[in-house]
């Protein structure tokens, strides 16, 4: 979605409130009397631009038009405990292939996923299966955390409208805070979600989900702020689901590599095994 | 009264042996029937219990507190140390009433074929003793049920194979979450196909050998999710129940529960059928009323002179009423002795031969239970002594009325009568 320049211009004052927002944007339409406001826009009229600008921000972080990422993943279920370490090459939006180095159980299992289908390559039969939709959408080798968490971009300010509800110190630090609310014709799972950016850096600090009746679900914390590839990212994200005391996702970003020739060919079925 | 008077009632009773015979046949009859519908519903129970406890639930079933019914992977007999897989058997075993033992570890899992794949149940079993506890074998359609030697072979339903379009011989790769995280997977033969006219088996359940499965889901030998139970007597299983419960929880934490805690609705059933049966009892019981207070009111009246003669020469009021209500009593008695008699080959065809329900030759599937083909009675005896004691406790209640009256006549006045 492209930000209109002139409405930002105008609106570049600190807005607290979505009423106040929608007012100005329509006085400004009546006095300047041109139909600035296209039906694109119309449709996202309850955003705070700035709030929304700063969204984009944080999801440009992952944004690229490839990468190759060395993560790893800290696993902790009321049942087991274990760390999954993986190599993930992304292509455009849609394109994901991963590969599990270690633990020795899973170790060789490639995973690709081109758009809304996944393949798993399985080393122990050496047979390549496709799974079935629902589970690309589901947690991730038991994480709690999906398959295209790990790489792409979020679509939080397609299906969420953003303003800005906090502006100023905590512990020290000057942060945003940001509550985005789904739009009317979004399909999401969450009631809200509220996002915590440093103001000095456009860093995340944390990332609150709600549920419809407003009750606090899971919470993901950014850390270990480190510039990896040029771009200054948190390497180290956890997400704790607040229903299951005492257990937690985190992934740690080892290195990451943006825009670097990927050839096609590594998202082939034929190449998965490989 | 008594020795006197009964001999007295009887012999009067056979003083008109046509309306005697009359009456006697329509409550030997009326029992009869009684005895053939208590037959067949007690045939439906236990055909319905039997079915729904021997392909996949037993009689009793033995789960570590809570795994019952979200069947948590992680939730094994003695916890995440395990049990004494043996031991527990043999505990089990100990008690007479039991017939034979099974343990057996559960699964959810990806089931992927060539072209499709579907999620489903995988009931890990050994292969020689499970059929000791359960008849899927029985169900086998095309192939074989699992046999020690092929440990990868594994066993599923009729609709799940169509679904996933495989048949006997075809190689499927299972994908599950293992207990340690890890992503379970490997390769199985398809051995057998099985049948049971249960929707949710033949359409979601996969049986390979426990081994297997434990291998599959990473769980060491000595943790297992079950231990299914088959008793010499399915009636016992509430006693049997709670008996192994404290037993066995002096060694490890168990929950142990009968079939009619683990299939509510096939309890529920149960005391439906029970109901019906005791509806149509009673519906009988009332026709029966009004039959014998026809035949005793038509017995005074037509002897009311020679009742006279008797309250005349001395017989007080009350023995008058006992004369009439032992005359109920042996005709009553006699019905159900003619009854018996009419009934007892009936019950016997019922229970060797059945009723040919007939039809397209597909199974009866009744409140989510397998009937078959064949309706088979069984022998309810508790049924028929309560329909005998209902019916002789309705003959003498019928026959109150009647005694009344005669226990009123004048005897003066009865004299006189023709």
């Amino acid at each position: 979605m492209t930000v209109n320049v002139s409405l930002l211009l105008f609106l570049s004052l600190p807005h607290h409130s979505i009423t106040i927002m929608r007012w100005q944007k329509s006085r400004i339409a009546l006095c300047v009397g041109v139909a600035l406001l296209s039906l694109g826009q119309m449709s996202h009229a309850a955003d705070d631009q700035r709030a929304r600008e700063i969204v984009e921000r944080v999801a440009r972080l992952s944004t690229s038009k490839s990468s190759i990422a060395t993560v790893e993943m800290q696993v902790t279920t009321e049942n087991w405990q274990r760390n999954i370490a993986v190599q993930i090459w992304s292509l455009g939006v849609d394109k994901i292939r991963v590969r599990i180095s270690s633990p020795r159980e899973d170790a060789g299992t490639g995973v690709l996923k081109v758009g809304s289908d996944m393949w798993y390559y399985l080393p122990k039969t050496d047979r390549t299966v496709k799974m079935p939709p629902a589970m690309t959408m589901s947690s991730w080798m038991g994480s709690h955390f999906t398959l295209d968490d790990l790489v792409k971009a979020s679509h939080l300010a397609r299906d969420y409208s953003a303003a800005l509800s906090f502006d100023g110190e905590r512990n020290g630090v000057e942060v945003y805070e940001i509550t985005l609310t789904p739009r009317p014709e979004a399909v999401v799972v969450w009631g809200k979600i509220l996002l915590e950016v440093r103001r000095a850096d456009s860093m995340p600090t944390w990332q609150r989900y709600y549920d419809e009746d407003g009750k606090l679900v899971r919470e993901l914390t950014f850390s270990d702020y480190k510039t990896m590839s040029g771009r200054l990212i948190p390497t180290r994200l956890v997400m704790r689901p607040l229903d299951k005391t005492g257990e937690q996702t985190s992934i740690i970003y080892k290195n990451i590599l943006f825009d670097v020739p990927i050839s096609e060919e590594m998202f082939s079925l034929k190449n998965l095994k490989r | 009264m008594s020795g006197r008077i009964l001999g007295l009632a009887w012999r009067n009773l056979w003083r008109n042996p046509r309306r005697t015979f009359i009456a006697m046949a329509a409550i030997g009859f009326g029992y009869a029937m009684l005895l053939f519908v208590a037959c067949l519903m007690a045939g439906l129970r236990q055909q319905m219990i039997e079915t729904g406890t021997s392909l996949v639930i037993s009689d009793i079933e033995v789960h570590a507190p809570g795994y019952y019914p979200k069947r948590s992977l992680y939730q094994t007999l003695g916890g995440r140390q395990g049990t004494d897989v043996g031991a527990l058997l043999a505990a089990v075993a100990a008690d007479p009433r039991v017939r034979a033992v099974s343990p057996r570890v559960y699964g959810y899992g990806l089931v992927n074929a060539t072209h499709q794949s579907a999620g489903a149940q995988i009931l890990g079993v050994v292969p020689n003793q499970e059929p000791k506890v359960t008849v899927l074998q029985t169900r086998i359609v095309k192939g074989s049920y699992l046999t020690e030697q092929m440990p990868k072979g594994i066993v599923i339903g009729d609709k799940f194979a169509t679904a996933i379009g495989v048949g006997v011989g075809s190689e499927v790769i299972l994908l599950t979450q293992a207990a340690d995280g890890s992503m379970g997977n490997d390769l199985y033969k398809i051995v057998g196909i099985f049948h049971t006219g249960l929707d949710a088996v033949d359409r979601g359940l996969v049986l390979m050998s426990l081994a297997s499965l434990q291998e599959l889901l990473r769980l060491p030998s000595i943790r297992i999710h079950e231990v299914a139970i088959k008793l010499h007597a399915i009636t016992e299983a509430t006693a049997v129940a709670k008996a192994l419960g404290g037993q066995l929880s002096k060694t490890v934490p168990v929950q142990v529960r009968a079939w009619s805690e683990l299939v509510p609705e096939l309890a529920d059933y149960v005391q439906f059928n029970r109901g019906i049966t005791y509806i149509l009892f009673l519906i009988f019981f009332l026709l029966a009323v009004i039959g014998i207070v026809n035949t005793m009111l038509m017995a005074i009246i037509e002897r009311t002179r020679e009742l006279g003669m008797l309250m005349a020469v001395g017989m007080r009021p009350v023995q008058v009423i006992g004369l009439i209500l032992a005359e109920a009593a042996g005709l009553a008695a006699a019905s159900l002795v003619l009854g018996g008699a009419i009934g007892a080959p009936l019950l016997w065809y019922l229970q060797v031969h059945g009723l040919d329900l007939g039809g397209a030759g597909d199974d009866v599937s009744l409140a989510g239970v397998v009937v078959g083909r064949h309706w088979y009675g069984a022998q309810d005896f508790s049924a028929y002594g309560q329909a005998a004691l209902g019916l002789a406790i309705t003959a003498l209640v019928s026959a109150l009325y009647p005694a009344l009256r005669a226990a009123r006549f004048r005897p003066t006045e009865a004299l006189r009568k023709v």
